[in-house]
């Protein structure tokens, strides 16, 4: 950009000074100038600028110091800042350039307020330089016999203007090419130095505001080198198991630097490198043979000098070189353990001996084979055993005894020490105590207090538990003296192991002491399921069983129990993990609770299914407190009841229960004014000894009191014309559905629907038998007393008229009821309806017209009416009167005399109070 | 890094073609030897035996090499054409019981003389083998070893041993010789060097202390 501004000014100075010429051939002459030209200014310095006019452009254009104006870039200068040195001179003062913009010109304020530029100057703001600091060389060796200095120091600020910085060096009589930095500011490099003379070498720092000098340096470049790695390094073994050879070559001559090395090795599969110590490559050498290495051991060599006394640098790492040491005799035997397995036989043990592998540091080479030998003690006597293997197992049957077991490792150059087991182990000796494992470093640790007696090794067991029944015990050895080791194995996280750890001594074990541990631990993968175990009013017993161990993915810590009700709030009760039932208390009575319950490990926890149940309504003993009172309030009542009712009996059976007389017990013939001599009383005598009326209702029936029968009384005399001419049959209804319901129409079954609605006002009619089947003229009119609705048939109607053979009608009443009559004739008809009764069956009962079925009585199966008729019959005839219950004869002869009145048809029976009147 | 040939030069246009005989002198007025001011380090002596050992370790092989690019001749015969005892090169008659003084003299006067020649060497072997990097390095760096050995050894004869002028002699310029007289003006030397630079070294073995 200054240039650019710079272009701008002179362009302007051009076109002025054509303006000014003074006539034709006359030089190009500007009418003024600006001193300092092009200055270089150091920031936040004073600066004074001159414009200085020519006198011949006062002459012509009456152009004055005074008319000048000074601008920055577009910007007047002030006034203040002028001076007016004399009528061509003016000056401008700039106490602090930091604000100085560029271009700074000169301007005349003309005739015709015109401004024109007179001159204009292009000025450069900057810093001087820094003195360079921390200047510091390192000499690099090219080549065998070339050397390099590259010097680097901090160039300080930054100036704002061109700035070079000059590497000078040179010796007391010689000053040499100085090293300009040309890419960076900050470091030069000389491609050519001169050991064993002092150099001095400092860095001078130059801009148009000034020069700086860094400090002198003076050293001898060759204090300063980094030398080239030595090349080509190669390993060789030497006779012995535990020396390497190295050899190499320098690559800079003794002459010019003594070396010193420093040689790094390790294990080729290991990540450590160690280090020969210093003092024994302290000095200019081409080989050296390590010592102290492992027998067939790879290792790995690099190396890297430097000047012998220290100074300077070192080199680079020269390349890799690897080298295998030779083989030795196996350093120890290996650990050796065993599993015995008396379930085969009881007079002999299956052996299961194992050993390792040894390390490849203790086998020193390539194992080719295993000698094991097994020596049976006291008071077994067998040959010593031994066994070649190739194997690490090796699986024997021994009769059940003591014996010493030794395993050894042989490889190419010799055998390793016996390792010696003894077997069984009586496994009384002490045993470890306090057995802990725990997670470190990504591995599991175990540690465990030795016992007192001195150990001989310690065997370390382990296994996965599992739900899975197969498990594989692992297992590793430890020396005696350690009390503390990392189990070597795929240990997986998440899996519970369970460690038991076995000291072994010289002459027997130790009980093996066990713990569990987790290498990490996880959530469990579910939580318990909950149920309840029983459920009261307030509380609830909840039991769950544990987490297999597979779920557990961890040691359980605790359990919580969340539970709440639909609209409440959760609460949580903390459970111990051993514990497997737990009671919830103070719940609400007959509410719904859903129950849950998490399973914590460390790490977190993991809730099982929710599970819901409900508080009883009523707490223990409450049920009990309010049914055993209202049970016994019922059984007092109870009793008190049948109390009464025996005392009342007789009152009550005449209420509900009253006797109702036969009417085919009874003897028409004290009825019928006809026929009352034919009646034969003997035989009811008879056939009734015992019967006696408990009560008798009489029915007066006047002749002419129509008035005090309802219409509903009389109505079945209207049905009862009606069904005249229908109704062949002579069945009552009654007998009829028992015996002869088909294939005849009953009235009953015609007459249902109206029967029906006089259910509760049923009239009780007295069935009457009054002739035998079909032709069969009963001599006697007999009257039986029936709850039936039904009106009366014709036949029945016409009984009267067919008066003559007393005995005839009842064998067909009888017939009529069961037909089996026939074949015992001789027996009576009472014996024989007691042997019908069991005949009755469900399409009797069907049968029955649902009349009978809601009538109020109930001689409803056949036979009762038979009985009833019966009763009533003899009650007709011997008119008992039992408990004050009086039968009025006159009522008898009234009823007798309405009957002659009404010789086709019989009254309904009229009910008052309570009871039946015998008609 | 390229010399400014102030000192070996002028001596050379100076002494052109002629040998030069001096003479240690103290420092009583300022002298070309002692005109610079020194600033020797602690160890000035002990890079004065470095660089003689490292010359000795180098010498025999920059004769070699000098003598296989001089041509089948030189080769052939090289003990003959390049007879070291035919050739001027300074005494050095002091051992290691001398002073230390006259040691640095006697080197000095040596070193002086072979600067000088390599000189010599350096330009007609540029002219008659510019390619042979493998020679023309081999020059230059001794020169510059031996040019770094003046120094040190100015340095303590000004500022330990207050001896500001030593007498020395220069070899005889090969300018205007023929091609075989350079070549066996310059085998010559560097054979006689080989000698020379020997016998130094084992002058300044290491249980010369630094004084």
């Amino acid at each position: 950009m200054p240039s650019g501004w710079s272009w701008v000014v002179h362009i302007l100075y051009f076109l002025l000074s054509i303006c000014c010429l003074r006539g034709a051939g006359a030089l190009v002459q500007s009418c003024g100038y600006i001193t300092p030209e092009s200055p270089v200014l150091a920031i936040g310095s004073s600066f004074t600028a001159w414009c200085i006019l020519n006198e011949s452009c006062l002459d012509y254009g009456n152009i004055y110091a005074s008319q000048i104006i000074w601008k920055t870039k577009r910007s007047v200068v002030p006034k203040e800042q002028y001076r007016e040195i004399n009528r061509t001179v003016s000056s401008v003062t700039f106490n602090d350039t930091s604000t100085l913009a560029t271009p700074l010109t000169c301007n005349i304020l003309a005739d015709g307020h015109l401004e024109q530029n007179i001159y204009g100057i292009d000025v450069r703001l900057g810093l001087p330089p820094e003195k360079p600091e921390n200047l510091s060389c390192i000499v690099h060796q090219t080549s065998r016999s070339r050397f390099s200095m590259n010097c680097t120091w901090n160039p300080g600020r930054a100036t704002f203007l061109d700035t070079e910085f000059w590497l000078r060096t040179r010796w007391p009589q010689e000053t040499f090419n100085d090293c300009k930095a040309a890419v960076v500011n900050n470091s030069c490099l000389i491609p050519d130095v001169q050991f064993f003379v002092n150099l001095e070498v400092w860095v001078e720092a130059k801009n148009d505001l000034g020069m700086m000098e860094s400090e002198h340096l003076l050293f001898d470049p060759v204090d300063m080198v980094k030398p080239l790695p030595p090349q080509n390094l190669s390993v060789t073994s030497g006779i012995l198991p535990t020396v390497l050879k190295l050899s190499w070559e320098n690559r800079i001559i003794p002459a010019e630097m003594e070396l010193k090395f420093n040689i790094l090795y390790k294990i080729s599969d290991s990540p450590d490198w160690m280090e020969v110590p210093p003092e024994d490559t302290a000095s200019t050498r081409t080989s050296f043979t390590v010592q102290g290495l492992k027998p067939y051991t790879e290792y790995v060599f690099s190396l890297r000098c430097m000047k012998r006394d220290g100074l300077g640098y070192w080199s680079d790492r020269s390349e890799e070189k690897s080298g295998v040491t030779i083989e030795d005799r196996p350093s120890k035997g290996p650990p050796l353990w065993r599993k015995i397995d008396t379930s085969h036989s009881p007079a002999s043990w299956t052996v299961h001996l194992m050993w390792k592998e040894l390390d490849h540091y203790e086998a020193n080479g390539i194992i080719l084979h295993y000698e094991v030998t097994i020596k049976a003690r006291s008071p077994l006597s067998r040959p010593l055993e031994k066994h070649s293997v190739n194997t690490t197992n090796l699986t024997l049957e021994l009769p059940k005894g003591t014996y010493d077991v030794t395993v050894t490792a042989h490889n190419s150059v010799g055998s390793s020490p016996a390792s010696v087991l003894l077997i069984p182990a009586s496994n009384s000796k002490a045993s470890v105590k306090n057995v802990r494992a725990a997670p470190h470093a990504g591995r599991l640790w175990v540690h465990w207090i030795a016992p007192n007696s001195h150990v001989a090794k310690y065997v370390i067991e382990w296994y996965e538990m599992s739900n899975n029944s197969s498990y594989v015990t692992e297992w590793q050895q430890e020396p005696g003296s350690s009390q503390s080791t990392f189990l070597k194995g795929d240990i997986k996280p998440f899996k519970c192991y369970q460690i038991t750890v076995y000291p072994l001594y010289a002459d027997g074990q130790g009980n093996g002491q066990s713990t569990k541990a987790y290498l990490k631990q996880d959530y469990p993968v579910k939580g318990p399921t909950i149920q309840t175990k029983k459920v009261g009013k307030t509380e609830a017993i909840l039991t769950w069983k544990h987490l297999s161990v597979d779920d557990q993915n961890g040691f359980i810590k605790n359990y919580i129990i969340f539970y709440k009700t639909i609209s409440g709030n959760e609460t949580a009760a903390k459970v111990d993990p051993s514990k497997t039932e737990y009671t919830l208390s103070s719940l609400s009575s007959d509410t719904l609770y859903t129950v849950r319950m998490a399973a914590y490990t460390e790490v977190g926890g993991k809730s099982g299914p929710v599970f819901t149940f409900t508080t009883q309504k009523f707490g223990k003993g409450e049920i009990e407190a309010i049914v055993v009172p209202v049970c016994l309030a019922f059984l007092m009542s109870v009793l008190l009841g049948v109390l009464f009712f025996f005392n009342k009996r007789d009152l009550i059976k005449k209420y509900i229960w009253p006797n109702v007389p036969d009417p085919s017990k009874s003897n028409i013939a004290q009825w019928s004014p006809q026929a009352p001599a034919k009646h034969n009383f003997s035989s009811k005598d008879q056939m009734y000894p015992e019967g006696s009326f408990t009560d008798v209702s009489v029915v007066e029936i006047e002749a002419d009191d129509k008035k005090s029968f309802s219409e509903q009384d009389l109505k079945p005399f209207d049905l009862l014309k009606k069904e005249k001419s229908t109704s062949e049959g002579h069945s009552s209804g009654i007998g009829g559905s028992s015996c002869m319901s088909s294939p005849r129409q009953s009235v009953s079954d015609s007459d249902e629907g109206e029967s029906t609605q006089n259910t509760s006002s049923t009239v009780q009619y007295s069935t009457v038998v009054l002739n035998g089947y079909r032709d069969q003229i009963p001599s006697v009119q007999v009257f039986s007393r029936s709850e039936s609705t039904q009106p009366l048939l014709d036949s029945e109607e016409r009984s009267e008229d067919n008066l003559g053979d007393a005995t005839s009608p009842r064998h067909q009443y009888f017939k009529q009821n069961c037909s089996q009559d026939e074949t015992n004739p001789g027996e009576s008809h009472f014996e024989r309806a007691k042997q019908n009764t069991p005949p009755i069956n469900e399409e009797d009962l069907v049968g029955l017209p649902p009349m009978q079925i809601s009538g109020q009585s109930s001689q409803s199966y056949g036979f009762e009416p038979q009985k009833n008729m019966q009763e009533a019959a003899l009650a007709g005839a011997l008119f008992p009167s039992t408990e004050g219950q009086t039968v009025i004869p006159e009522t008898l002869g009234i009823n007798a005399a309405t009957v002659e009145e009404m010789p086709k048809s019989y009254l309904p029976q009229t009910v008052r109070q309570g009871g039946y009147m015998p008609q | 890094m390229k010399f400014i040939p102030t000192g070996v030069a002028s001596l050379l246009l100076v002494m052109h073609c002629r040998l030069v005989a001096g003479k240690a002198l103290p420092v009583d007025s300022p002298s070309p030897l002692c005109e610079k001011k020194y600033t020797c380090s602690n160890k000035v002596f002990e890079q004065i035996r470095k660089q003689v050992i490292l010359l000795n370790g180098t010498a025999q092989e920059l004769f070699n090499i000098y003598v296989k690019w001089q041509g089948d001749t030189f080769r052939n015969h090289t003990d003959k054409l390049c007879n070291p005892d035919t050739i001027f090169f300074p005494a050095f008659h002091v051992n290691q019981t001398s002073e230390k003084k006259e040691i640095v003299v006697a080197l000095y006067k040596i070193f002086a003389f072979l600067n000088a020649s390599l000189g010599n060497i350096t330009r007609d072997q540029e002219e008659l083998n510019p390619k042979v990097t493998e020679l023309l390095e081999r020059l230059n760096n001794t020169t510059k070893t031996t040019r770094g050995l003046m120094v040190n050894l100015s340095c303590l004869l000004c500022t330990r041993y207050n001896v500001s002028q030593v007498d020395v002699i220069y070899g005889e310029s090969t300018k205007g010789k023929n091609l075989f007289k350079k070549k066996q003006q310059g085998c010559q030397v560097l054979a006689k060097y080989v000698q020379v630079i020997s016998k130094a070294a084992q002058v300044l073995l290491p249980h010369i202390n630094d004084v």
